[in-house]
This record gives C-alpha cells, structure tokens and sequence, in this order.
C-alpha cells in the first residue's frame, strides 16, 4: 500500500516550511531511513529521512515551494500503484469520515482592517456598531477618531481591533483611568514593552488628581493645534533676530496723528509696508517649499496672524504688493474685523494662500519669540516691541534709540542661513528708510 | 382513486336524469294524547321544566344586559349574549334522545343547547355517574361550591352544577365549566357529551364530521350533532363539512364494522335569521333549508323540515333519525324551524322585522303552547308547572348570586399568576399512543414493502471517503418522514391520516408509499379536495382524543382551510381551559416550479398565530426526529416540508439517521456548520443556500460563517443563536418566505433586543422579494440565493474585499420598494 510523504510538522507554532531539495528522483528506489528531502522553517533547515521502503512515486512540490505542514508532498509504494488518492493536497486520514461541510480549505483569514485616524467635523456623527463600541469602551480606544470600514462608513470591531493591535498595551489602571476620564493614551508607555502605565497618562497627577476639568478642543483648536504640531514636525525651522532702528517708524507714526484726516496707519501697518518691500527684493522668502520642489510668487500674498476670542487666525491679503500703505493698513483692518467677527472667508484662513506671514506681538511688549512657520509657507516674520537700546548716535555720542526686534523663522530646508540674515537685514533697512504717502 | 372502481364510459355517458326524493315538511301531527303512549307524566313534564329552564337563564341573560339587574340583583356583563328566547323547543327536543355518550357541537347560539343536552344527560345518569361527573371536574371545584347549603337529591344538585357552571363560564369566572376561557360563545362540557360552541358562524360544520370520524373509526357508541344556524348554510366549511361526511367511501370502500354512513346529524337551528339577513326571501335561495340534503348525496341525508316549536315533533325526528344512523345510513339534515324573539344579540334593536312578525310568533309561543297542551291533556295543572316556574326563578337567583361573588366565583387571577393563561396555551403532552388497545394494521411493520426497501439504503449521504451516494441509494427525507409516521401508526391505535391523494398515490410527495399498503382504510384514506373539511374535521377528531395527521399538499392552499387553522385549531386547548388536548399535525409542503400559487412559505403566518407550534424541517434526521416529536406531543402542529428536497440524503448528522426511534424536542436550532465570522441563520430549505454562501465566505474572503438551522420556528430557543452571535457579532437571517413580515423578521428584532451589545451591523432579513413567484426559469430573480446572501452581507453587515454585488440592498432602495408596497 503506497504511503504518503508529509510534510512534518516542526513545533506549535509552525503553520508551514519550505521544501528545499529532493535527494530522490520520482522512480528511485527508497529505503527506511534514506535521506529523502530537505526543507527549512524560518529558523533552521533540516532533512528528513524516508519512512517506507518503495519506490518514489511522485512528488508534489519543487524547491522553494511553502508547503503547509502535515500536507502530503510525495508518495512512496509499489510500481504500478495509484497516487490519485493522495494528491488532494491533505494528509489522508485512514478512517476519514470527512464531509463535504468540512473541506479544510486553506485560506487567510478574514483580512485585518487597517487603522485609519479620521478628523470629524464638529457635531459629525460617529457610526459605530454596538459591539465595536462596547469593546472600544471597555478597551479604552478613542473610537471616534477611528474611520469605520464597515458599511456606510461605520466603525465595526475589526476597527476597534485593528487599533488595538496598533497601539500599545495599557495597565488595568490606567485603562480604568482613561475610561473614566476619557485620557488618551501615551504613543509608548513606561511599562514593561512599552506598556502604558497609569502615570504615562498625561492629565493624571496623584497631586491634583481629579482637580481638574476636561473640555473637548473646539474645532479651530485642534486645527490650530494639528497645523502647529505638523510645521514643527514637518519642516526644519529656526529663528533669527535682528533689530531695526525704530525712531523713523515712531515719526511717521507721529506725522499720522497729527495729520488731521489722515488714515490710521499704525506701527504694524507700516512695518508690513516694509516686509513687502523686502519681499520683493528676496523672492527665496516669499515662496512655498513643497518637498521636491518650490513655488515662487510673483506677488507678495501677505498672512497677518489675529488674534481673536477663538483662537489665532491668520487671514491673508492678495497682490499685498499692489497695495499703497493706505489700502494696506484698510485691508488689515477689515480683515481682522471679519476674523473677529467669525465672517471671514475661510478661503483667506488657508495657509495656502499666502506667500509670506508676519505675526505682531509688539502690542505686547513681547520682546523676542519664535513664530512658527505657516508651512507650506518658508518663513514667517515675528515682530516685538520697540525698546530702547544704547546705540552709536555717531561722532562718539552714544544714547538711547528704540529699536524694534524681528525674529524671522525660515524653513532651513528652503532656505539657507545667509539669505535669511540678509532678508531679515533688509526688513531692518526697509523699516529705518520707510517713506510713507498719506 | 382505487382501482377496484371503474368508471365506464358507456355507463356514465348514458342520458338520463336524476331523480329526487321527496322532503317532508312539518308532517308531524300527534297530539300529546297521541303521545301518551311514549312519554310518562313525569318525562312530559321535564320537557316542560328543561324549556323552562332555558327561558328563563335566557331572560336572566337578556335582563342583566339591558337593565343591569335580574329580580333585584344588580350586575354588568360586558361580554356577549346570544340569546335563544324562543328556540327552546328546538333545543330541548334535539337533545331529548341524546344519551351521554352522544356529542352535541353548537354555535355563539348555544345556552339553550348546553343546558337541554346537560339536563338531558342528568335525566339519564345513575347518581353514582352524576357524582363521578361532579367530583373529577376541576377536582370538584364547581360541585363544592354548589352543594353549600344544598338540600334535595343529587340530581337536583346536578341541576345547580349544570347551571352555575354555565352561568359562571359566560360571566369568566374561574370556576366556570372552562375557567372561564371560553365565555358564552364557546361555553361546553365534555361529560354531559356537550363539545365545543363555536363562534365562528358553521365553525362546527366540519369540526362535528371530525368528531363522527372519531367514533366510526374508532368504534366508540353514539352519534354526533352538529347544531348549525340557517345561515351558515352559505358557509364553505359547512359545505366541506357536508361532502366530507357524505363520501362515497363509507359505503363503497370501508371494510367490515367501519363500512357504512357517519353517525352524524346536521341540526340546522333554522331560526329564520342570519344576523339581520332573512335567509329564506333575501340572503339565501334554498327556501326550505332541508331541501340542501338532496344536493348532497343520493339519500337527500335523509333530510325533513321538522317544525321547531313543538318539542314532541323534534324529539320524534331524532328518535327516528337516530335508528338510521344506527343502521349505519348516515349522515342526516335537520331542518328544525324555530324563531328567536330576542335579537341576534343585546344591541340589535330588530329593525329588519317587524312588531307583528315577533308578536305572531310570540302568540304560538314553544313553552306556553305546550304547557297549554299538557293541561288540556291533563297531564300537568296549570299550578304544577307554575311550581316549576318558581323553582326555576330560586334556582336563577342562586346561581347568579353565586357566580357574582367575587368570592365564591373568582376570575382568574393574573395578578398571582400573570402566566395562568400562557401555561395553557399548550398541553405540552407526551403521549405514545391516544388509546390503549391493539392498533388495526395489515400486515407485521418488516413485511412491508416500504420499509423493506428503505431497509436497503445508505443511511448517510456519503461514503466513508466523504463521496456522496447516488440520489436512489440516499436514505432521503421522504424516509426520514415515513419512517416516524409508519411508527406511530403501529403505536397509536387511534392514528389516522388522511388528505389530498394520501392513499393508493402515496401522498402527492411519495412519503406515504407503502403506507396504503399497511393500513386499512379507517386509518388512511383519501378526503375530498377541500382543506377546510381536512383541517376541521381532524380538530373534530382530536377533541374527542384521537391523533390525526391531516395533509393539505401545499402551503399555498393553508387559506383555504384560514379558519381551521387560525381560529379553531389553536386556540381550542386554552378555550377549554385545558380540558381539550388538540394531537393534530397539519402536514404542508412548500413548493417551488409552480409558480404564483403553489411555491409560497407561509410559516409566518402560522407563526402569528398563538396556540400553534410550527416547524420546518430539512434534513432526514431532523425530519424523522420532529415528526416523532411532533406525533408524540397533544398540540397542534403545522408541519412544514421543502418540495426542493425531499429526495435529499443526510448530510450533517454522525452515523447517519438512525433506524430506531428518537425525538427532536421542538424549538431547539441545529449548528450545522461552525464559524466566527458571521452568523446565518435559516429557515427551511434555503439553509442549503446558505451553506454555499458560506462556503464562498471561506474560500473567497477567508471569513468562516456558522450556519444554524432554526428546524422549528414556534417554539424557538434563541440562546444558541445568541451564543453564536457572541462569538460573530453577525447575523444574516434567510428563508424563503416573502420578506416583509417574514417571521425573520421577528427573529431579527428579538435577537436584537436580546443581544443588542453583541452586534457588530444590524441583523439582515434576506427573504424573498415581495411578488408573485414567478415560473421556475426565474426564480433566482425571486428567492434567496447564495448571491443574496453574499451581496447581504457586503451592503449591510462587513464590505468583502474585491466583491460586485448583483443585486440591490441599499437603504436607498430598501426606502424605495417600502414606499411602493414591493
């Protein structure tokens, strides 16, 4: 009776091997204990003897093949004897009652859902099956930042696993403490392979333990706060800074008010005035840096950070280049007005659409700091308020001058130190010899 | 159709014509003079008192509902009362001759019947009887309650139990004759040989045949009335009623003792009136209601007209009617001519008849003519019977004080026992056989050839290399069935089975081949094709204690017998109270190829009906096993088959089927394949179809469903299916009936109640669309598919990977065919 050759089983753990040589040719005669093939697992290679004598009748595999383990590879019997029986591709069980509801195909399983981290607009409703939100509570996941791969979008368990299985391992406490607090976890943890410990969450404190208050992040903040983190992350920002000699500002600044009728040109209106000048002459500064390549402006589109009771919002003037330092500070106005009224353009919040950003916060008597980038924007000006400084008033008299400080961040992945110091030079030279028409 | 009948062309084509008999009308004519010779005094005045009687619990009846009160006494009957002042005579002469042992079946009509037939057994029994009667009833709960304070003879005391019982069961008291679950219109009393009133207008016209086939068949004493009104004369179970009992077959083909006519008389309640309806001059054309015996059979059913307002006259047709049927020249129509003065009911102002009608009957008045006639003959002075009148009035009073006290007469109480009447929906009986004595068979089970022959086949479907056997080797279904059946026939001496083409043919299915071969045909014989007749007759059948296995073919014809089996048979075990065991199992057969009329899957509707048990079957074990359940239970089942599989072998259970005797308790689903992916759960044949979906699941998209046969639909025990869904969290549930409303339906929702926090998508219905069925070649467009199952599960529950759904299962168009009504 013609026996089948199987492909042995090497541990628990081993779903299938590799079939690397046969030391036999089909027809061979084969003795017990003749070295019959090769094959090898992920951790070793091995040979494996005959145990039957006979002859080879077939062979079902070739190297490089995976086979399963208990799968048949061969079959060893007599001359003339039918290997029909053993071709299946299973190992052949003698007393096999096998029934058609039971084929042993084999087949992945059902494939594992991919995390998706989704962003939900304010008041979206979360489509979630009971049984993923019941697993996702007592896991503690934030299933509401999870996309749903179910139908119509909908989280389903394979989700709540898929995220499960991504992130890592969490101490009983700290899930507990993280459902009743709805905390989310650290990335890793300080535990044992990185599981998350109770004190790895980040609002818990056994000082002030539940003295405190957790507010969900309007909408405006978590975009402020996901278009920070990424400039930090995605780009390679420093700062300089550099003063500029104040004093012809602080004139015009005079001259405005004296001037009966005239605009409200203020400080900032001015200084901006300036930048676009500058902005002219360095066009490396008034770009986009996009990865593999960078977008130059032909027009100096102006971002002006505002301040406003829902969070910082930076509109932008179009063609700012254009503009005579009356419709600029006009403009600046109206769209700080409509910000603060919440009935700006969101077209104009994009950080998209401007060239070049400057952020004031002289008004504040903040005396240097370091803005950041509005990518993909490659630089944005930081403008401080004016303080004296001892200066060489020329002809061996030194005195007081008020000096405004710049700080300008610049993507050194766009731009290189030098350019940057000289545009930052020429901001300074294009404050100190401001001309103004009102 | 045997084959010992020829049909001869050249008789049968021969002109001539058909002559009709004679009807008599009225043609009594003695005086109580005349009479003398026949009746005593005495019995000539229990005529009198049982009349009497009647009157006056009828007016008792009549006064509480307008007035509110009888003789001072003050009570609300919410509930009806049809009332029969008038009809006495009618009743109390039928029930005259009865003797204990003969059954009377009535109507929404039938105080006056249940007290004539009670008195009239009263008068017959021995005290030891009546007392044997009294004590077993309820465990003497009436007779307790009745003998308070009672003095006088035992018969008297039997009056008093007769009359509360009554009394409190049309009132629903608990100590009522059926605890008060049947009311006035279904008010009965097995002992006194009173089976249920029906309230369905000739529901007894073919419940009461059943009864007649018990006693024939089963050779027991006495005959069977049905009292009928004259305007169910135009119902079509009436009619089937009618056919059924005047087969041929009685005569022509019933063997030995069983050979001849059905102990039955229709005693058609001819009151004149359908409600409102004048059934003779407006809602009926047969003028005289006898004149339907001559379109019956050759006899006429020995029918006459029978004037209904002399006692003397009913009692002398009965005696007479009652030596016919003893010759075995069965059945018999009564026209007995009556008129009621109350109306249909207490809201019906009689605005259909006029002042002069009623008063011109009331002026030949049953009780005052006849008492007029008993003093003129002497035989009672007018203060005797005013005597009677006296005692009768006490005897009201009694009984309704009695049957008012909250006390004395409770209602159910559902507060103390919220389940009293759930428990009774049920009798949840195992019995091996209805009657023990020898069962009547034609030859040793082994010798016939059926069994012989099942004998040799493979009792698994697959061979030991997991090849399937050929079609004709498989042990299939149609054994499977047969087997249980032939089993209990050789068990149960009282079983018997009959249908359309059930003899001879074998059943238009093949279960029952081999079956003619072993019975004689007393126990399987073919009916007419008229499923109200099939269905009301084996209710008729198992009240009286047999077991029955009616067959109706197709699903698709479970309309025509709708009353059957959606007002009589399911709910006759609680409407006694539990006195009624109901072991009938409705054998139907879904279809398919047949189109429109002949394919549909009405589990449903029979699953919305509560009293029945319902299950379907699709598999050879689990075929034989519930029939054994079935057969071996005392509740109405509906037995539900898959024409698509009857010749299917036995592919999931170890071993094979087995030859010896097993049950499968109803109401437990079956895994028959294991996964965690996703659930499916069928009903009926369409499990097949979900078992290839799930072997699609696997092999395309690596997801491994647990596929559970329900196997029965009422009961369900829905824990194994949750256990499942906790491990899947999804479930598809799939038949083929038509979609909406489809008992999945109800599965669906109540698994979503039940295990709400164990889904992972809602519970999909996968059913049939909601259409006609269309012919054979496109029936893939209509019933579930393994495609449906698929495309189900992608829409709704997990999208698989790479899949192109064929069919439509969006919401969007969900919302669309709901608003359409497709």
């Amino acid at each position: 009776m013609a026996n089948a050759i199987i492909m042995p089983r090497q541990g628990q753990s081993v779903e299938s091997c590799i079939f690397t040589q046969w030391y036999k040719n089909v027809g061979d005669e084969v003795k017990t204990g003749d070295i019959l093939f090769a094959y090898e697992t992920d951790k070793a290679s091995f040979e494996q003897e005959a145990e039957a004598d006979g002859i080879l009748l077939a062979a079902f595999c070739e190297e490089g093949d995976e086979i399963p383990v208990l799968q048949n590879i061969g079959v060893i019997g007599q001359a003339g004897e039918s290997i029909d029986e053993f071709q299946s591709g299973e190992a052949v069980e003698a007393s096999s009652t096998e029934t058609v509801k039971e084929e042993k195909v084999e087949v992945e399983a059902e494939p594992v859902a991919e995390v998706v981290l989704k962003e939900r607009a304010e008041g979206e409703k979360v489509k979630i099956s009971p049984r993923a939100k019941k697993l996702a509570k007592a896991k503690a996941v934030p299933y509401a930042s999870l996309e749903g791969s179910g139908p119509e979008g909908r989280i389903i368990v394979r989700d709540v696993e898929a995220y499960l299985a991504s992130t890592p391992k969490t101490t009983p406490l700290a899930k507990e403490i993280m459902k009743q607090e709805d905390l989310q976890p650290a990335e890793t943890g300080t535990g044992l392979a990185g599981t998350v410990k109770a004190s790895d969450l980040t609002a818990t404190n056994p000082v002030y333990s539940g003295d405190f208050e957790v507010k969900k992040l309007p909408n405006i903040r978590k975009l402020i706060a996901k278009a920070m983190h990424a400039s930090l992350q995605n780009s390679a920002q420093l700062t300089h800074h550099l003063g500029a000699d104040a004093r012809q500002l602080q004139a015009l600044r005079k001259k405005v008010k004296a001037t009966e009728g005239a605009p409200n040109i203020t400080i900032n209106d001015m200084v901006c005035f300036a930048v676009i000048k500058a902005l002219k002459q360095f066009p490396d500064a008034n770009a986009h840096f996009l990865g593999d390549s960078v977008k130059y402006f032909n027009k100096v589109h102006l971002g002006l950070a505002v301040d406003t009771d829902r969070g910082l919002m930076v509109p932008v003037i179009k063609n700012a280049d254009d503009l005579s330092i009356t419709g600029l500070s006009n403009q600046f106005k109206e769209v700080a007005e409509s910000c603060r009224a919440g009935s700006i353009d969101p077209e104009l919040l994009s950080s998209e659409a401007a060239s070049f950003t400057v952020s004031n916060l002289g008004n504040y008597g903040v005396e240097m700091f370091t803005p950041v980038i509005n990518l993909p924007q490659v630089a944005i000006l930081g403008v401080n308020t004016i303080v004296p400084r001892p200066a060489d008033l020329g002809g061996g008299v030194y005195g007081f001058v008020p000096y405004m400080g710049l700080s300008l961040t610049y993507d050194h992945q766009a731009i290189d130190g030098g350019l940057a110091t000289r545009f930052l030079k020429q901001i300074a030279i294009e404050i100190e010899n401001l001309t103004i028409d009102f | 159709m045997p084959k010992s009948q020829f049909i001869d062309p050249v008789k049968v084509r021969k002109a001539g014509v058909v002559k009709i008999q004679d009807i008599p009308v009225n043609q009594y004519d003695k005086s109580i003079e005349d009479e003398k010779v026949n009746f005593s005094k005495e019995q000539f005045i229990d005529i009198y008192h049982d009349m009497a009687l009647i009157r006056e619990f009828e007016t008792m009846l009549n006064l509480i509902k307008i007035k509110g009160e009888y003789e001072g006494i003050e009570y609300n009957h919410p509930g009806p009362a049809h009332l029969s002042i008038g009809q006495e005579s009618a009743a109390v002469g039928m029930a005259y001759n009865l003797g204990v042992e003969d059954f009377i079946f009535g109507s929404h009509r039938s105080h006056g019947e249940i007290l004539a037939k009670g008195m009239s057994a009263i008068h017959k029994m021995d005290d030891e009887a009546l007392t044997e009667v009294m004590k077993n009833f309820f465990d003497g709960t009436i007779l307790k309650i009745v003998s308070e304070n009672h003095k006088g003879d035992l018969k008297s005391l039997a009056r008093r139990f007769l009359v509360y019982g009554t009394l409190a069961e049309i009132f629903a008291r608990e100590t009522g004759f059926n605890k008060g679950l049947g009311g006035s219109m279904h008010a009965f009393f097995t002992p006194f040989g009173v089976y249920p009133n029906n309230a369905i207008v000739g529901g007894s016209g073919d419940i009461a045949v059943g009864a007649a086939l018990f006693k024939k068949v089963n050779q027991k004493d006495g005959i069977v009335v049905a009292n009928i009104g004259d305007a169910s004369m135009a119902c079509g179970p009436v009619w089937e009623g009618l056919s059924f009992a005047t087969m041929d077959q009685f005569e022509q083909l019933w063997e030995g003792a069983y050979k001849g006519g059905l102990p039955i008389i229709f005693n058609i309640m001819n009151n004149q009136y359908g409600m409102g309806g004048q059934t003779c001059g407006e809602t009926m054309g047969y003028d005289v209601a006898a004149r339907i015996g001559a379109g019956v059979n050759r006899d006429n059913m020995h029918a006459e007209r029978v004037d209904g307002y002399n006692p003397l006259a009913v009692i002398d047709a009965y005696k007479r009617k009652m030596e016919l049927i003893k010759d075995k020249k069965g059945p018999v129509l009564l026209d007995v001519l009556t008129y009621r003065y109350s109306g249909h009911s207490p809201s019906d102002a009689s605005s259909y008849r006029s002042k002069e009608e009623i008063e011109a009957w009331e002026a030949q008045d049953c009780i005052a003519s006849y008492a007029a006639e008993l003093e003129k003959a002497g035989v009672a002075s007018v203060k005797e019977l005013e005597a009677i009148s006296t005692d009768i009035k006490e005897l009201m009073k009694y009984a309704m004080k009695l049957a008012i006290d909250e006390e004395v007469s409770p209602r159910m109480d559902l507060v103390k026992h919220p389940e009293i009447i759930g428990d009774m929906m049920f009798s949840e009986g195992s019995v091996d056989k209805m009657e023990d004595r020898p069962v009547e068979v034609n030859h040793p089970m082994e010798e016939n050839p059926r069994v012989q022959q099942i004998a040799k086949k493979e009792r698994f479907a697959f061979d030991a290399n997991g090849k399937a056997f050929s079609k004709i080797k498989q042990y299939q279904l149609r054994d499977g069935l047969f087997e249980a059946i032939v089993d209990r026939f050789y068990k149960d001496p009282t079983l018997v089975a009959y249908g359309e083409e059930n003899r001879d043919w074998g059943g238009a299915f093949a279960v029952y081949r081999g079956l003619t071969e072993a019975l004689p045909y007393n126990r399987l014989f073919n009916s007419p094709i008229s499923e109200a007749s099939i269905i009301g007759t084996a209710i008729g059948y198992a009240m009286c204690g047999g077991r029955v296995i009616p067959e109706i073919m197709y699903c698709d014809f479970l309309g025509r017998c709708g009353d059957e089996v959606f007002n009589q048979l399911p709910k006759w075990q609680a409407m006694s109270g539990n006195v009624i065991k109901m072991p009938v199992v409705i054998r139907v057969s879904v279809g398919s190829k047949y189109g429109a009329q002949h394919s549909q899957d009405w589990t449903s509707l029979v699953a919305h009906v509560p009293g029945l048990k319902v299950c379907f079957p699709v598999t050879p074990y689990d075929a034989k096993g519930l029939m054994n359940a079935a057969l071996q239970g005392t509740d109405p089942v509906v037995f539900f088959e898959s024409q698509r599989i009857y010749d299917i072998g036995e592919q999931f259970h170890e071993g094979g089927v087995p030859e010896e005797y097993y049950e499968i308790p109803f109401g437990e689903p079956d895994v028959k394949k294991e996964g965690k992916d996703v659930t499916i759960l069928s009903i009926g044949a369409t499990l097949y179809r979900a078992l290839e979906a799930a072997k699609e699941l696997e092999e395309k998209y690596g997801m491994t469903a647990e596929v559970i046969d329900a196997r029965s639909i009422v009961p369900f025990n829905y824990e194994p299916v949750i256990e499942s869904l906790k491990k899947t969290g999804r479930i598809i549930l799939t038949s083929d009936a038509n979609e909406r409303g489809s008992f999945l339906k109800d599965m669906a929702q109540r698994l979503t109640e039940l295990a709400f926090d164990e889904l992972d998508a809602p519970p999909v219905v996968v059913g049939s669309r909601n259409w006609i069925t269309p012919a054979y070649e496109l029936e893939d467009y209509f019933f579930p598919t393994k495609e449906w199952i698929l495309d189900a599960i992608h829409e709704k529950i997990v999208p698989l990977k790479g899949h192109t759904v064929s069919n439509n299962f969006t919401n969007a168009e969900n919302i669309r065919r709901s608003k359409l009504g497709i």
